[in-house]
């Protein structure tokens, strides 16, 4: 019993805290590690007195949690989508982009390491060059995926990719415009302060010409029928004088 | 000296009251034909009537949770095939360069989907502008606004409502569900609609204002159960607003209705959103979950919250200063139609581009963890920032600063123009991102302490920023309560609720009050102003009294009826008396509306001079539900000159026992009179009983309590 549950405890912390989000394998480690608590779990519900004992038998009931964790960290990672049905191969499409990624990761490796020493450090302008071609197929192929996956999708939401291709995606791009600074600058920022300062000055054409051209609305006063005294036919006098 | 002459034509300003609001017919005329059929209907039909009533109000409810769920559907399907476009777009010209025409082509679209929006408002139906609470709480509150309950306003509100949060404006759409669930309301309890020209012969009933109104009330509680998920709340909403004619049977009612809406809502959307029976989603807005393990407040916060009730009163009453502005120009400056749309167009356009402008600027993008739920989608045109969320995420403040400052104007400007639109959900989202930015200080004093978390005090900066403008007090707590699904936090926020209002109303009305201002509803208050007791029926009244005999020509009538100078819609009966130099005595009250039903059914019921009682047809009850609500005017009844010469008998068809009161009677103990009975005229008798004058609504809500002390409004024509 007891070596039983220090392996549940251990294997799944340790192995997430190793096949993290930052490998792009968050799918892939979950497979292999809650495949085997799932077979563990499921082995052990077959008799329920021997399921009982095990899962239910310390005050912490680790096992479940973490298994609810697991399935629910599967649920939001969305995971099934990169994994072919029912085995434990990812998809053709995320192969697909996993070596595509791979390729590019290469890339950047190989024209990093051309680098001499004596150059400045900041120059990253032949990644740029060299990778651009690799990079922008990975971009597409990324676009292409999501735009896959928004059409099969039923419900109105938009639907997430497999978390291990979004991260994967994420890094390159970080890479990309941060690190290197491959991306090219938006010199946009002239016309686009043009356009909105041409839309910001409508409004007030609108309102001064409104103010000046419109004849203003009045109102026509209707005397009350009652039994007025002096004093407030004055007051009402007095206002408006 | 000689007084100066009475200025007949003054620009617009708020302290007028206007002659085209009347009063709503609560007051029930108790005429013989009424005894009648209440002595034919036996014990088992009152029964029937009663369950018909509770049929009524779960009907209510189940329409009002789907005209929710329709708006929120399409809402979600239309902003999001925008978001795609102005994205791919965005996206595609973010390589190649000329970021202008993303610019140009996201403002071109908001400003078309506003402008079939303000087209529909503002030609077809204008009353069907702005939220709809201001409109609604008038209705309840005894005042008949024309055409506010028909289902062209209703079709035009949801068309309306739609195309402005999908054009992309700074708007809500929770309070035009309030209007929406009143129309409903309004519509099902007679059961036939007059557009349509169908008459489906139930709920006949029901067909008078009495019953209206209370219907009226359990749609606009259906209404804010829709949209907030708060069944309670919108019971007390009702409650707040429509409080002087209220039963306790009525409350049950109200309650069963609205639970029945957010439980149609909820069912419906978690049907749609493929997780049946999910109940996830009991309103249109979503705060998120607020835990008490996780976020609690100790005794310590609570200054700390006044405080921020103090700033959303201040903030509040800047912003209704601001839109009080703004809204007197458009009132008399921008009163074309064709202007009010141009005016929509530029401020969707302008809101566009601050939002272009302000993602193009902003440097941090986070990813929003959770579910990916449609908040950007909202149609804010901002980067939605969904600052109630409680996650440890932090934005940066410079953003969150620019967003509050940029959100709080666009908010502003956009209230008032002739949109259906809401302002819950603007002034949510600025006192969130101002609550937050507080919180985020906060916890950069504290040093990081558990206790300063932001998402707590972006709740409460809502809550204050809300409480400062619109000034609802016990409603919006318990609806607050319930949206966030935490009563822990009512404690706190009832607190700033009342500071924001204490704060604010030293300063400027609430919102929804300031508009029924500017648009010169006779709106009658909780009491009447505190310094009035020297006022006495005498003063108030109208006279003189334009009276009726009990047996009457039918000329007198007619020519009574069509004239135009004045517009009376109740006539005191008074004995007839060959003597005509003695002022005769009170017998009665006769509406408009009853004459004019007399004149329409042919033939009309007379009795021949010589006595002779030519009454080929007894009219009923029945003829005069028929007729309800629309009367015809009375130039549609012809007369021919030998049936004026007829006299008629009113004493079957008057109200025997109308409400009177002596003309020493100061003027609180009228207005509560008038208010507690929901009445239309009330009548000022003399020692004997003889007719000296009138208070109508105009009479009693020309008195109000300003700066200085008691003053009184004058009667425009509008």
């Amino acid at each position: 019993m007891a070596p039983l549950r220090s392996q549940l405890l251990l294997l799944p912390a340790l192995a997430l805290a190793i096949g993290s989000a930052s490998w792009a394998g968050l799918s892939r480690s979950l497979l292999t590690q809650y495949g085997d608590i799932a077979r563990a779990v499921g082995n052990s519900s077959e008799s329920h007195n021997c399921a009982k004992s095990i899962l239910t038998s310390d005050r912490l009931q680790v096992v479940v949690t973490l298994s609810a964790f697991f399935n629910d960290t599967w649920e939001a990672a969305n995971c099934a989508n990169c994994i072919k049905n029912n085995s434990e191969e990812l998809s053709n499409s995320t192969q697909e982009f996993m070596d595509l990624f791979n390729k590019s990761l290469t890339c950047f490796e190989h024209n990093l390491q051309g680098q001499a020493m004596d150059l400045s450090p900041n120059n990253y302008t032949e990644v740029c060059k060299n990778c651009n071609g690799t990079y922008k197929n990975l971009s597409d192929l990324y676009n292409k995926l999501q735009r896959l996956n928004r059409h099969g999708d039923e419900s109105g939401h938009s639907a997430h990719l497999c978390i291990d291709v979004e991260d994967a995606m994420n890094i390159t791009r970080k890479l990309w415009s941060r690190t290197f600074n491959c991306s090219v600058p938006c010199s946009d920022t002239v016309p686009v302060i043009a356009v909105s300062s041409f839309i910001l000055f409508l409004p007030i054409v609108f309102y001064l010409s409104s103010f000046l051209h419109s004849k203003q609305k009045k109102r026509i006063l209707i005397l009350p029928k009652r039994i007025q005294s002096n004093a407030s036919l004055v007051n009402i006098q007095e206002k408006y004088s | 000296e000689l007084p100066r002459p009475y200025p007949n034509e003054i620009p617009h300003n708020e302290k007028l009251l206007s002659l085209k609001y009347e009063s709503l017919d609560y007051d029930n005329s108790e005429n013989q034909l009424f005894l009648e059929e209440e002595r034919r209907i036996n014990h088992a039909a009152f029964r029937t009537v009663e369950i018909k009533r509770w049929v009524i109000c779960a009907m209510i409810g189940i329409l009002t949770g789907l005209v929710a769920c329709f708006i929120d559907i399409v809402v979600e399907n239309l902003a999001g095939l925008k978001y795609r476009v102005v994205k791919d777009n965005i996206d595609k010209f973010t390589e190649k360069g000329g970021l202008s025409f993303s610019l140009l082509l996201w403002a071109t679209l908001n400003a078309s989907v506003v402008m079939v929006g303000s087209v529909i408002v503002a030609f077809v139906e204008p009353v069907a502008a702005g939220s709809g609470i201001p409109q609604i709480k008038c209705y309840l509150n005894g005042v008949k606004i024309p055409h506010v309950v028909r289902l062209k306003t209703l079709v035009i509100k949801v068309c309306g409502v739609i195309l402005s949060v999908v054009g992309g404006l700074a708007v809500g759409k929770e309070g035009p569900m309030i209007h929406s669930g009143a129309v409903i309301a309004a519509g099902i309890s007679q059961g036939r609609s007059t557009s349509l020209k169908r008459d489906f012969k139930i709920f006949e009933y029901f067909r008078r204002d009495t019953e209206k109104r209370d219907f009226v009330s359990a749609g606009a509680a259906a209404g804010v159960s829709a949209a907030f998920g708060a069944p309670v709340g919108g019971v007390l909403f009702s409650l707040e607003e429509g409080a002087s004619f209220w039963n306790q049977f009525l409350t049950w009612r109200i309650f069963f209705a609205s639970m029945i809406s957010t439980f149609t809502l909820n069912s419906v959307l978690s049907v749609y959103h493929g997780n049946p029976w999910d109940l996830s989603s009991p309103g249109l807005i979503n705060f998120g979950r607020f835990d008490n393990e996780k976020m609690g407040y100790t005794i310590q916060e609570i200054p700390i919250f006044i405080f921020m009730g103090v700033v959303g009163g201040i903030l509040g009453a800047l912003f209704n200063a601001l839109n009080y502005w703004l809204t007197m120009f458009r009132i008399r400056y921008i009163h074309r139609p064709c202007l009010q749309v141009i005016e929509a167009m530029l401020v969707a356009a302008v809101t566009a581009a601050v939002g272009f402008v302000m993602i193009y600027c902003s440097r941090d993008c986070q990813p929003i963890q959770g579910s990916s739920v449609a908040y950007p989608l909202q149609a804010v045109g901002l980067a939605l920032f969904p600052c109630f969320l409680p996650t440890p995420g932090s934005y940066n403040p410079m953003t969150l600063g620019m967003f509050t400052l940029m959100y709080f104007f666009l908010a502003c400007w956009t209230y008032g123009l002739t949109v259906s639109a809401g302002v819950f959900i603007p002034s949510l989202l600025i006192g969130a991102a101002w609550g937050r930015l507080f919180g985020i200080s906060l916890s950069y004093l504290a040093k990081g302490s558990i206790w300063a978390d932001p998402g707590k005090y972006a709740l409460m900066g809502a809550a204050a920023q809300l409480g400062g403008i619109v000034r609802m007090t016990l409603s919006l707590t318990v609806i607050m309560m319930e949206a966030t699904g935490n009563v822990t936090y009512g404690f706190p926020i009832m607190l700033v609720l009342m500071t924001a209002k204490i704060v604010g109303d030293y300063f400027v009305e609430g919102l929804y009050d300031m508009h029924i201002q500017l648009q010169s509803v006779p709106f009658l208050h909780w009491e009447a102003p505190v310094t009035s007791h020297s006022l006495t029926a005498r003063e108030v009244m109208s006279t003189p009294v334009t009276c009726l005999r009990r047996i009457e020509r039918v000329g007198t009538v007619v020519d009574i009826l069509s004239d135009t100078s004045s517009n009376h819609n109740g006539f005191p009966v008074v004995e007839s008396n060959p003597n005509t130099t003695q002022v005769a005595g009170l017998r009665g009250l006769i509406l408009r509306s009853q004459l004019i039903v007399l004149g329409l059914v042919p033939p009309q019921v007379f009795v021949e001079r010589a006595n002779l009682n030519l009454v080929q047809r007894r009219l009923k009850l029945k003829d005069f539900r028929d007729a309800y609500p629309r009367f015809p005017p009375i130039q549609s009844i012809h007369v021919s000159q030998d049936e004026r010469e007829c006299m008629i008998d009113l004493s079957e068809f008057m109200n025997p026992t109308p409400y009177t009161v002596p003309q020493e009677a100061s003027l609180p103990r009228v207005f509560k009179l008038f208010r507690a009975l929901g009445l239309r005229h009330l009548v000022v008798v003399n020692n004997h009983n003889e007719v000296v004058g009138m208070v109508t609504r105009k009479d009693l809500a020309r008195y109000r309590l300003g700066k200085e002390g008691l003053e009184e409004l004058s009667l425009a024509q509008t």
